[in-house]
């Protein structure tokens, strides 16, 4: 028998500001203070992911745990988690599938993270870089550039208290928010 | 079909010192000759200089002194981006009572790209914004300056030489700094190549004064240099921590090979130009003086006095088969242009693209003048020009569309290529007005300019 995992499972913590217009499919859980901006998409087709505390999701942003392209969605694949850590921003129009993202990265406007990736903390992948390598980024590294030049910097990019703050106190006035779950409870 | 409107699909022909096939919006008119010019057959000078972040502008003098950059802004060391100034609060104790901390401003420079921060090299943050951060010295520097001393007194003597000669042969009462009075502007003292550079002589003494001998101790050669780490060979290599030889040679005084000496440097200062007809040294392109202003005192470009050949659509082309093409002429100018086209003639020198045989239609072209204001004017009366439907196929105010016929000659697979001269007159209204002896004359004469057009139409149709 096929496994359709399109289990609607959506945890929201309390303190996180997720707006109805987004689109969140399948197994996932936001952690507390993360921001997801109208038309974001969080899609977890094969598999779960969990998303940490401190986000920020900005609008048309795509996080995805899709199914890898040479295998179909048929066969018998072991659904692996997506966890993404700490503080991280996932910029305008940005797609990511890397499966392990740690704390404070910076994924900018239409960057495309690959799904071997692993970001370890602090990097930065720059806007419209297009990471797609089979390793681990090493920490407090910059991707930049046309060509994906690289360099270390030496201290780690400030976590965006600030904007989230701002966000938050901001957002509920113009839009309806997605109602929180505790893990383990079903929406009524 | 936008691919036809691209500016290599028309070219002119301009008849320089060169011979260059360029599209009209590339060219520039000079109608004091009544001739095409391109960008190789003008002379370009520097007009001003001005700073691409800060747009300050900058006197020339002060500029040479500075080494043409830009006083307040620099540039990231990594990527060459426009560095940013950055502040942070940090607790600083009061001057008054060393043991209170009050949060303090500091600035550091940050680069927006690559996130590159002057922290990264060991910078320390200023207390102000603007004017803290220094450049590194160049060790180098008392050197080279003795040497540039000792060479522009050398360039001096040589001047003064050359002009003793040149009075001597002449023997007429010139005054005594000939070539001092007529500077670099013009023709004859511009610089030949190969020629010596006379821009040093004149920046030394003046003629009267005392000269020092200054002499220079000559460079000595080293018998031995510095030997290699011993662990050249055995150290792992760390990349981020190497410059690229992009990053290393824009420092062409340090070369720093690690990436922790990369300093950031002034901004490279900017300069706007003037162009100038080498034949009758009148001003073809001359911008503004201010540095924010994208306009020209003096713009004397081709599309604003020639007609425009564009391509409209081309049917299917086919080897040796006749197809019709719809091209467009568009008028400048605010007077009425007859226009005739003439195709290339057999053994035509100008004609080497060539790959198609072209009828052209035989009549004169009559456009109507640009009118800026006919849009709103309701009660105009359209112009009847008495169009041949064979030939033209639609007007509209200053443009009409006419037809050409082509007969592909050649099968390759390379582009058809047509090339027809089209003559037309122009009304020169920058010469001056001569009382006419006949009487009430047109004060402006029409000359008639002939041009050499290629056309790019595309491939062959499989």
């Amino acid at each position: 028998t096929s496994m359709v995992n399109t289990k609607h499972n959506v945890k929201i913590a309390a303190g996180a500001v997720v707006c109805v217009e987004s689109e969140i499919r399948g197994d996932v859980t936001i952690g507390p203070r993360t921001v997801v901006h109208p038309k974001a998409r969080i899609i977890a087709e094969a598999g779960p992911i969990v998303i940490g505390e401190g986000n920020l999701i900005e609008e048309q942003a795509l996080i995805i745990n899709g199914y890898p392209e040479n295998i179909t969605p048929d066969s018998e694949v072991e659904p692996k988690t997506m966890t993404i850590g700490m503080n991280n921003v996932f910029e305008v129009g940005c797609v990511s599938q890397a499966l392990k993202i740690g704390d404070n990265n910076v994924i900018e406007s239409k960057a495309d993270v690959g799904r071997n990736v692993i970001l370890t903390s602090g990097c930065i992948i720059g806007a419209f870089c297009q990471v797609n390598t089979c390793e681990v980024i090493p920490e407090n590294t910059v991707i930049y550039g046309s060509g994906c030049m690289r360099r270390v910097q030496t201290e780690r990019p400030q976590p965006q208290t600030l904007q989230l703050d701002f966000l938050m106190k901001i957002l509920p006035n113009y839009h309806h928010l997605k109602k929180t779950v505790k893990a383990g409870h079903h929406a009524s | 079909m936008a691919s036809l409107l691209q500016p290599d699909r028309v070219v002119y022909l301009v008849r320089g010192e060169k011979k260059l096939r360029a599209s009209l919006s590339q060219l520039y008119f000079c109608r004091y000759c009544s001739e095409l010019r391109s960008l190789e057959c003008v002379s370009h000078e520097v007009d001003s200089h001005y700073c691409p972040s800060c747009l300050e502008n900058m006197p020339s003098a002060e500029a040479k002194l500075k080494k043409n950059r830009c006083a307040n802004c620099f540039d990231c060391p990594c990527c060459m981006h426009t560095l940013s100034t950055r502040a942070t609060n940090i607790p600083a104790p009061l001057p008054d009572d060393p043991t209170k901390t009050a949060m303090k401003k500091a600035y550091y420079l940050a680069c927006g790209f690559c996130r590159w921060t002057s922290r990264d090299v060991g910078m320390a943050d200023k207390s102000v914004a603007s004017g803290g951060w220094q450049e590194p010295e160049n060790p180098h520097n008392q050197r080279i300056n003795k040497l540039i001393e000792y060479y522009q007194q050398l360039a001096h003597r040589e001047k003064q030489e050359r002009d003793r000669k040149k009075l001597a042969r002449r023997r007429q009462c010139m005054p005594l700094a000939f070539s001092e009075k007529y500077g670099l502007g013009t023709r004859l003292q511009r610089q030949r190549p190969g020629g010596p550079i006379s821009s040093l002589a004149g920046l030394s003494l003046k003629e009267g004064e005392d000269q020092k001998e200054i002499s220079i101790e000559p460079a000595q050669a080293l018998d031995e240099v510095e030997p290699l780490p011993e662990d050249c060979y055995t150290r792992t290599i760390s990349l981020p921590e190497v410059t690229t030889l992009r990053q290393r040679l824009l420092q062409p005084d340090f070369q720093p090979a690690g990436a922790s000496q990369l300093h950031p440097r002034h901004k490279h200062l900017l300069m706007k130009r003037s162009l100038r007809c080498r034949k009758c040294e009148h001003n073809l392109s001359k911008p503004e003086f201010n540095p924010t202003s994208i306009k020209f005192k003096i713009q004397l470009v081709a599309v604003s006095y020639i007609p425009e050949v564009r391509i409209m659509s081309i049917p299917n082309l086919r080897y040796m088969k006749e197809s019709q093409v719809l091209l467009t002429l568009t008028n400048p100018v605010e007077s009425i242009t007859h226009v005739t086209l003439a195709a290339c003639e057999e053994g035509d020198p100008d004609d080497i693209n060539g790959t198609a045989k072209v009828i052209v239609p035989t009549k004169e072209l009559v456009l109507a003048g640009k009118d800026a204001a006919a849009e709103y004017d309701e009660l105009a009366e359209p112009q009847d020009f008495q169009d041949d439907p064979d030939v033209v196929a639609f007007r509209k105010s200053n443009k009409i569309g006419f037809f050409i016929k082509v007969i592909p000659q050649k099968e390759e697979d390379a582009d058809v290529v047509v090339s027809f001269k089209i003559r037309h007159d122009f009304r020169n209204l920058a010469a001056p007005i001569r009382p006419s002896e006949e009487g009430a004359e047109t004060a402006t004469e029409g000359v008639w300019l002939t041009h050499h057009v290629e056309l790019r139409l595309g491939p062959l149709a499989s």
